[in-house]
């Protein structure tokens, strides 16, 4: 089991990284949140680089992109808290797609030459991601909530149970699809609720497991680069600020928490890796699969929200205050922490299934 | 990057010694001292005792890789634990990094075929965590030490024929730079071994060690006069890499033993075991996936500061994996002598190897560039 990083994801790594320093300090993330407009010029840059195109699978069935390379920018983007529809379009829509087969290819082509696409799986009432809609005499119905970066789409990925099984089915954004804005934790990362009544454009059959997978292992990714990120600010300051003489990150109290939120970021790091090498092995079956990811996303949830709060607290009053970037991250990992299962609800299924008691 | 055929043959190898009932008598086996000791010197004879030594100190040369991968296999198959870890764990890997031929030829052999036991003289009443404020004294007199102390917690002691001693050899320099380490032979006149009384059944009994004018000779200084912390820190090192394995072979045989428990009618209470049980699978997982990552990074020449969270996470998994059984078995787990020894010995995990508190100081102060206290 090989499930550290190659010397080309490394150097993936770095270049996306440097990229983001400059396009993308976190003044962006906050510029975001009261421009809606803002993320299409960061957007532009990136679809630009070609990252998009890691939401396409090779023709001949063996990934070009791994989902160990989506990862690896997932996380860089995440530590950014990059406002753009990376995670929600290529690594959660077009992940459910990635199974698909043939049926998909012309929409995974699109979401990789930039077109945005949303992943609609949050049936209302559920913590746990779904099948939310039904696909009926050629029409796909139902609602979904939370749909990460749905303002931003023009295409919508949902799950609909169907006579022949569960579908993966794509929507336009257009007649038929109803959307609902609100308030949101992280308004540089908008969802939406959505409503639909519309024609598919693309339909094809998939395995619950496999096509929830890739998402939590992406959204997993994200978090763990804003569990670092928000951990590094935390250090920082513990360095320099001084109290009773002394930097506060001299004092157990604090550098104990760091520790632990190190720990937990290690954690969830190395639960995604390794869950994101599993995804990439055919040889795993799809309930394994399901399982590693589910724990990666679960593990990077606690993380990312962990740190933040550690964060806050290390920074105290400051870390209350609009034009200090201590909460920018706390939206983000909140938020994506509720986002395809919170981390109990997570761990619940997974203990369950582990258990036998699952049906 | 591992074989799959040297796993094959470890795994028949393994097989083959084991009596065919263990797995089905395990509970008792695994009190068995006869048997871990034959299990160490059939390994030592076989060459997996250390895989990654020579054949001549019971291994084949392997990489660290395929090392990991036979300890692993070891692990989840519930070999027989050594019976004396301190001998191949800790004091094999500083004989053979520090000793001189003479000390290899004579102590490496007998300990590594488990002959001859090995005690660990580290901490002392006053110097527990603080590991370099020992106060046992070693004086140079001729061509011995006369040493003056008094160990406490040495495991083992009384059953064992050596000991590595620290002990102060230069009370004018900085504390750490003023330790030696000497082979200290527990059959010497002077040396009084007390076992002390463990508050649970255990085979690995502590003992306070009293030095009265110990006569050590000069040739038993292991690495330099005044290169003991390096010793430690290098013997220590080596044990780091095993306890993760070893707990996390617990921490496996406590979630299925979770999962043995049938849950009951009470749904709300199943659901938090459950919860539980998923978040200690992701530990549990977690620990093997940074282990292999801290291995891969090492191998490819790269840092691996994830590594310093290995023993931190598994010693906190292995605990909270018996207190869930022991919740999940609800008032079924106050008659149970085995979950009693589990939780009584996964306390040990965060105070054994360095504190939970020294690891997170660790973690805080080298990864994360904080100042010290």
């Amino acid at each position: 089991m090989d499930v550290g990083l190659n010397s080309g994801q490394l150097a993936l790594r770095d270049s996306v990284r440097d990229v983001l320093r400059t396009e993308c300090p976190p003044a962006v993330a906050r510029q975001a949140m009261i421009d809606p407009q803002r993320w299409r010029t960061l957007w532009k840059t990136v679809v630009d680089l070609g990252w998009a195109e890691l939401a396409v699978p090779g023709a001949d069935g063996d990934d070009t992109f791994g989902r160990l390379d989506l990862i690896v920018v997932l996380e860089e983007c995440g530590a950014a808290i990059a406002p753009i529809p990376l995670l929600s379009s290529v690594g959660m829509a077009a992940g459910v797609l990635r199974l698909a087969g043939a049926a998909a290819a012309d929409v995974l082509g699109a979401i990789g030459s930039g077109a945005v696409a949303a992943l609609a799986v949050h049936p209302p009432g559920c913590r746990l991601p779904g099948v939310p809609t039904t696909l009926q005499h050629g029409r796909v119905q139902g609602r979904a909530v939370a749909v990460p970066g749905l303002a931003r789409a023009e295409l919508i990925v949902t799950l609909a149970s169907s006579a022949d099984g569960p579908v993966a089915a794509v929507v336009r954004v257009d007649d038929g699809v109803t959307v609902h804005e609100a308030e949101c934790t992280d308004p540089a990362q908008p969802v939406a609720d959505v409503e639909i009544d519309a024609e598919p454009v693309a339909v094809a059959p998939v395995d619950l497991d496999s096509a929830f997978a890739t998402p939590l292992v992406a959204a997993a990714a994200d978090l763990v680069g804003v569990a670092g990120a928000v951990l590094d600010r935390a250090v920082e300051h513990a360095k320099t600020r001084q109290q009773f003489d002394k930097p506060i990150g001299a004092f157990q109290g604090i550098k104990h928490a760091l520790a632990d939120n190190y720990v937990a970021l290690e954690r969830a790091r190395g639960l995604t890796y390794a869950a994101a090498a599993r995804l990439d092995d055919s040889a795993t079956p799809p309930p394994a699969a399901w399982n590693a990811a589910a724990l990666a996303k679960a593990a990077a949830g606690e993380a990312a929200v962990g740190c933040a709060r550690t964060a806050v607290q290390v920074h105290g009053a400051l870390a209350q205050t609009w034009e200090h970037d201590i909460h920018l991250y706390l939206r983000h990992a909140w938020q994506g922490a509720a986002t395809l299962g919170d981390s109990r609800a997570l761990y619940h299924a997974v203990g369950r299934r582990f258990a036998g008691a699952a049906t | 990057m591992t074989h799959p055929d040297l796993i094959a043959e470890y795994g028949a190898w393994l097989t083959d010694f084991l009596p065919d009932d263990y797995y089905d008598r395990y509970r008792e086996y695994r009190w068995d001292i006869e048997l871990r000791r034959a299990h160490q010197c059939a390994a030592f004879e076989a060459g997996w005792l250390q895989p990654t030594w020579s054949r001549e100190h019971g291994g084949r040369s392997l990489g660290l890789a395929d090392a990991m991968e036979i300890r692993l296999e070891a692990a989840m198959r519930s070999a027989p634990k050594l019976p004396n870890i301190a001998g191949p764990g800790v004091a094999a890997p500083g004989i053979r990094q520090f000793g001189t031929a003479e000390q290899i030829d004579r102590l490496l052999v007998p300990l590594l075929r488990g002959d001859e036991w090995w005690a660990l003289g580290m901490s002392e009443p006053e110097a527990g965590s603080d590991f370099a404020g020992l106060r046992t004294r070693a004086v140079r007199d001729g061509d011995v030490f006369r040493v003056k102390g008094r160990k406490i917690w040495t495991t083992q002691a009384h059953q064992s024929r050596w000991c590595t001693l620290y002990a102060r050899t230069d009370p004018e320099a900085a504390k750490h730079r003023g330790i030696s380490c000497l082979i200290l032979d527990l059959e010497s006149p002077g040396v009084t071994i007390e076992p002390i009384r463990m508050a649970s059944i255990s085979d690995e009994t502590f003992c306070e060690v009293i030095l009265d004018d110990v006569e050590i000779p000069v040739a038993s200084l292991l690495g330099s006069c005044n290169g003991g912390w390096q010793v430690a820190m290098s013997s220590l090192n080596h044990e780091r890499q095993m306890i993760w394995i070893m707990n996390w072979v617990e921490i496996q045989r406590g979630l299925n033993s979770v999962r043995e428990v049938k849950t009951t009618d009470d749904d709300y209470a199943s659901g938090q075991v459950f919860t539980e049980l998923g978040s200690l699978l992701a530990d549990a997982e977690a620990l093997r996936a940074t282990g292999y990552r801290a291995l891969h990074n090492e191998l490819d020449g790269r840092p691996s500061p994830e590594a310093d969270i290995l023993k931190l996470l598994g010693s906190h998994t292995l605990q909270r994996v018996w207190e869930l059984a022991a919740a999940a078995a609800g008032p079924r787990s106050i008659g149970d002598g085995d979950l009693l020894f589990e939780r009584q010995d996964a306390l040990a995990a965060t105070i054994y190897g360095g504190t939970s508190e020294i690891q997170r100081n660790i973690i805080a102060e080298r990864l994360l560039g904080l100042p010290k206290g």
